[in-house]
């Protein structure tokens, strides 16, 4: 697939092609008109994303794009044109199109509705209709009253209960999405994206829900706007900050708190907001901590603070930026023994966006970002100081482009550039004055491009299309040093690349195709098609996600990732669309996969890079999902089935023979159901189901001046116990015509106690030679039943 | 060097709230592979236990770990001129005096030796007696499999000094302290041992003994060991003071030089058993030099100092 630099014969075709068909669109445009504009709810000026603008005569329509967007571009005539977001009232305007025209929507709460906690705000019918399979959307407010441990809602935790979307377990927050690896998922914060989505080793993820406004997840028919990644989009959007008038929230917990303030700079056109969050357990054990214990000083605490500022230029222009840091900090002392300890890891981003509307049917959406992810450790003992750092940073520049040239189309094409500066393990140390040589301080450099053209075409009434081409490529450049070693680690030779110097390039053509089929009653039958590089990888030793993995770019020794997706699937609503089903097969095929090498030992950089303990294979999934959702009425929510197999196969590892990848799940089950108890209680439910994780156990064992140690057996050839919880809360709402409001909100996490399986050792006990050795396998559960309470307020 | 094992112990601090129990697993039936754990240093003759691996939780008694011997194999230790064959010598057959010395060799307690008895192979022929410098290759040949391996005697490199400080906070404890002066080949490996005079029976690996130049090649440096103990110490120990020596202690230091495969033996080792049970390492696989088996065959260039423990 891949070919030398100067073969860039194939971007030009491709231009021309994107160049080609905005002619041709423009040319069957003439005679029709536009009508465009803005959809915003009333109450705060929030952009209304996803709401369906339609025309009720011809039974098409389009959708608002992530900035509240939409245009309709049809023949000359009388319609009456509807806007509909569930959760809010229909507006429904004749209009007479003769000209092109804008129309701006307030959209108004539906007192009704709302009342009823719709869990997922979506048009109507949006589930069989469109050309789009294998999404979510989540609207954050509504899974609010969802159970969450110690409180504390998390849009990554209510992603893992989503059909073909599975949980690590405790103590991780790495998703596995149809059989892809954690670092397989493209997670973006108003475009930015998050390498690290963890707090404290996994407990939480770093998105404060009072920040977050809403959360689409994508696992399989990526569109061609997004790539880089292999098995799913994870895209959230901020809140803009309200334009009417100043508000606060937040809540008290057990173990952390939250803040968030939002209101108009100018109102109607200029908001904020802002929004701190802090763990503090930690902190709360301070005053604990006896100022003569030798631990004085031992803490761990995380914040996350996210800010966005929005302006609204004028009719065409509006500016959007957002910044998000977080960071966590664990500090261990004893001052006894001479030793200390800081841990420290987080992101920083900064995302500038502009809007502009070139015309009617033409949206531009250019967008400055920064992003940067880095973790730290220092240690000392009495003279010894060590560290070890690593991350990766971001510079990130991206024009999007949405042309609608008619009501059948949905254009997007864009160009994205994006400067990698990777860290991987360095480290430096020192006893006393004497520096350790532990090697130049080693950074990677890359080049990462894409440029892609898709379109959303309604071809006729049965048939509709998503149909994308995406083109990337990815250019490792120096400095560099790549060194040639011998298994032991012994030099052979060294390569030098100096700045700027091309070390490798690879590039690919990336096609996505979705297709819809109507059927009658209400369904219909979808498929789709795509193809995704990923150049660049998360390498990690252990068998959770942790801060220490670092990211490392496709190299000279790297090939990138590349995954072929085929889904197909049936999708059928009932009764006025309060019930959603939909069947969904899938069959993923991922090359160039990467793991350590047998054996391999975490490493600095001193003479050595980290991408020579690498191996390589391949991997495959394929599965089905089932899901059924109840959308509304006094009980909603849904049920989430997922069978699957995912395996690997790597030539160095396992001897070659075919393994399960340690996150292959054969059953996954979610219920999530809300009972509207009354206007102002709220009960919901959550029980999940999953087979058993896969790992790797001794086999047999051996005995080595007097110790035990083990001689491993097939890879991941063992499975732990099934993971299964149940989850209660019950939400008592404030009254709401109160000015100022507050829930409580009490849950009670793994209700009947469940000793799940977190992970397995072998204790032993006693002497070898005297015959009264044991041993004994253990099973480790971190979280039985925890039952919590926290407070919210608005005003 | 600590740091990975600190790092380790604290990210499993984190997990704040856990709890365990005991469970029944059903492993499978496994192959049973050939283990060999052998030795050879200067003016010594070779010395090689081979014993076969056994299920993971299959009984623990006398009777079992004796059958784990292997026995009447054709073991055979050259030095590139003379290639001799090893007899084989069950210590219950060995005069008591000559016991220290091979507990030190094989790595247990005195007392564990003369209780339990071990059978291993080797030659009281002077011309495979180790010597600075020469490489020696094993090969065994066991029921109907052949073991190979090679390994160096490298020339030692000496220690420039040691001391004994106190720890702060304490007034008879501390660390032993040393210089070393590094050569400046790259990849020189290390394996110290010390045995508290009157104390211990035998030479006892430090704790993390083993360490190569990675980080100071070249260098001359000051670092710290932490005292190491029997695998299977009898009594009570005291955690604060572990690791530390005592005041008025008189330590023998003996301080080898290993060549890398060697080394990384015992470092994987090392690191397997401090892992057991760590949830966020991978399973850590020993990385043998047996072709054929599992275990290891180390040639050892030793020094020997003595240091009173003085502050």
């Amino acid at each position: 697939m891949f070919s030398k630099l100067e073969n860039l014969n194939s971007v030009r075709n491709i231009l021309f092609v994107l160049f080609i068909s905005l002619i041709v669109f423009q040319a069957s445009a003439q005679k029709k008109f536009t009508v465009s504009g803005y959809v915003k709810e009333k109450n705060n000026g929030e952009n209304s994303v996803g709401a369906t603008v339609y025309i009720k005569e011809l039974l098409k329509g389009t959708t608002t794009n992530n900035y509240g967007f939409y245009s309709i571009t049809i023949e000359e005539g009388e319609y009456t044109l509807v806007v509909s977001y569930i959760g809010f009232k229909n507006i429904e305007q004749k209009i007479i199109l003769n000209k092109n025209i804008r129309l701006n929507y307030d959209i108004e709460e539906d007192v009704i509705t709302t009342e009823e906690f719709k869990i997922i705000g979506e048009r109507e019918d949006k589930n069989t209709n469109e050309a789009v399979m294998s999404t979510i959307d989540l609207d954050v407010e509504k899974v609010k009253a969802l159970p969450a441990i110690f409180g504390e809602i998390d849009i990554l935790k209510t992603i893992q209960l989503l059909p073909g979307v599975q949980s690590a377990g405790e103590g991780n927050a790495g998703f596995y999405v149809r059989g892809g690896g954690p670092d397989q998922n493209l997670i973006l914060l108003d475009g930015a994206t998050i390498y690290n989505a963890s707090h404290l080793a996994g407990f939480f993820s770093v998105f404060n829900s009072d920040a977050i406004k809403d959360v689409k997840l994508i696992k399989g028919g990526m569109p061609a706007e997004y790539g880089g990644r292999l098995s799913s989009v994870l895209d959230i959007t901020m809140k803009d900050g309200n334009f009417k008038k100043y508000e606060a929230e937040g809540g008290l917990g057990v173990i952390s708190s939250r803040l968030t303030i939002q209101g108009p700079i100018k109102k109607d056109t200029a908001s904020f907001i802002m929004s701190y969050r802090r763990f503090y357990a930690g902190d709360v054990a301070q005053p604990f901590i006896d100022d003569s214990s030798k631990f004085k000083g031992t803490n761990y605490y995380f914040y996350d603070f996210n800010a966005k500022l929005n302006w609204i230029i004028s009719e065409k222009d509006r500016v959007y930026l957002s910044v998000y840091l977080g960071k966590d900090v664990f500090k261990f002392n004893n001052k006894d023994d001479g030793f200390g300890m800081d841990i420290s890891w987080g992101n920083t981003i900064a995302s500038l966006r502009w809007n502009h509307l070139f015309n009617d049917k033409l949206f531009l959406n250019t967008s400055v970002i920064y992003t940067k992810y880095q973790f730290e450790v220092g240690l000392e003992q009495d003279q010894f100081e060590f560290r070890l750092f690593s991350g990766i940073t971001d510079w990130n520049a991206k024009l999007d482009f949405n042309y609608l040239p008619s009501i059948l189309h949905n254009v997007k094409f864009g160009v994205n550039y994006i400067f990698h500066e990777f860290v991987p393990s360095n480290a430096t140390a020192k006893s006393g004055e004497i520096d350790f040589n532990t090697g130049d301080i080693i950074k990677n450099y890359a080049h990462d491009v894409a440029i892609y053209l898709s379109d959303d075409w309604d071809i006729n009434e049965k048939l509709k299309i998503h149909a994308g081409l995406r083109y990337s490529l990815f250019q490792h450049v120096g400095p560099f040093k790549r060194y040639n070693n011998t298994d032991f680690g012994s030099p052979i030779d060294t390569i030098v690349y100096d700045k700027g110097e091309p070390v490798k390039l690879y590039q690919g053509l990336e096609p996505r195709i979705t297709a819809r089929y109507s059927l009658r009653n209400n369904s219909s039958v979808k498929a789709s098609f795509t193809q995704n590089y990923q150049y660049i990888h998360l390498a990690s030793f252990a068998s959770v996600s942790l801060p220490t993995d670092v990211w490392v770019p496709s190299s000279d020794k790297v090939t990138p990732q590349f995954a072929t997706q085929y889904a197909t699937g049936y999708f059928k609503n009932f009764k006025d669309n309060m019930f959603e089903t939909s069947v969904e097969v899938y069959y993923k095929i991922m090359k160039n996969q990467i793991e350590y090498k047998d054996g391999a030992l975490p490493e600095d950089n001193a003479g050595n890079n980290v991408d020579n303990s690498f191996t390589f294979g391949k991997g495959w999934s394929y599965g089905t999902e089932l899901f059924i959702k109840k959308r509304y009425g006094k009980i909603n929510g849904w049920i989430g089935y997922t069978l699957s197999w995912t395996n690997k196969q790597f030539g160095e590892l396992n001897n070659g023979n075919i393994f399960p990848a340690k996150y292959d799940r054969r059953h996954d089950v979610s219920i999530v159901f809300l009972y509207d108890i009354s206007k102002r209680l709220v009960l919901g439910t959550i029980w999940v189901y999953a087979t058993g994780s896969a790992l790797t156990l001794p086999e047999s064992r051996y005995t080595i001046q007097g110790q035990i140690v083990s001689d491993y057996g097939n890879r991941n050839s063992f499975r732990m116990d099934a993971y299964h919880r149940m989850d209660l809360s019950l939400t008592l709402k404030g009254k709401k015509e109160k000015k100022f409001k507050s829930d409580w909100i009490f849950s009670i996490y793994n209700v009947y106690n469940r000793k799940n399986p977190y992970f397995i050792y072998f204790a032993t006990e006693g002497n070898i030679y005297d015959g009264t050795l044991e041993i004994q396998a253990k099973q480790v559960s971190l979280f039985g039943i925890i039952p919590s309470v926290s407070w919210n307020f608005k005003f | 060097m600590k740091i990975n094992k600190t790092v380790l112990i604290l990210l499993m601090a984190i997990v704040l709230i856990s709890c365990e129990k005991d469970i029944d697993i059903d492993l499978p039936e496994s192959e049973r592979k050939f283990v060999v754990e052998g030795s050879i240093e200067p003016g010594l003759p070779p010395f090689v236990i081979l014993t076969k691996s056994e299920g993971y939780f299959s009984p623990v008694d006398i009777n079992s770990l004796q059958n784990a011997f292997v026995h009447n194999a054709t073991v055979f230790v050259s030095n590139g001129t003379n290639n001799i064959q090893l007899t084989e010598i069950c210590t219950n057959q060995l005069p008591d005096s000559l016991l220290p010395t091979i507990a030190e060799l094989i790595g247990v307690s005195l007392d564990n030796l003369k209780s339990f008895g071990f059978c291993l192979y080797t030659s009281l022929d002077p011309l495979i007696f180790g010597e600075v410098g020469k490489t020696y290759s094993l090969s065994i040949q066991a029921e109907d499999k052949y073991l190979t391996s090679t390994t160096t005697i490298p020339i030692p490199v000496p220690m420039t000094r040691y001391w004994y400080k106190d720890q702060p906070g304490y007034t008879d404890y501390g660390y032993l302290w040393f210089e070393l002066n590094d050569p400046p080949t790259y990849g020189t490996a290390y394996r110290i041992y010390t045995q508290r005079k009157g104390i211990d029976s035998r030479f006892i690996p430090a704790d993390g003994s083993v360490f190569d130049d990675h980080f100071f090649n070249g260098l001359q440096f000051e670092a710290f060991i932490w005292r190491g103990h029997e695998s299977n110490p009898s009594g009570q120990s005291d955690f604060e003071i572990d690791h530390y020596f005592q005041q008025g202690d008189t330590i023998i230091i003996k301080f080898c030089t290993i060549d890398q495969p060697h080394f990384q033996f015992w470092n994987s080792f090392e690191i397997a058993t401090f892992n057991n049970g760590n949830p966020f390492s991978a399973p850590a696989t020993i990385k043998t030099n047996i072709e054929g088996g599992l275990g290891v065959w180390g040639g050892y260039g030793v020094t020997y100092d003595t240091l009173v423990a003085v502050d």
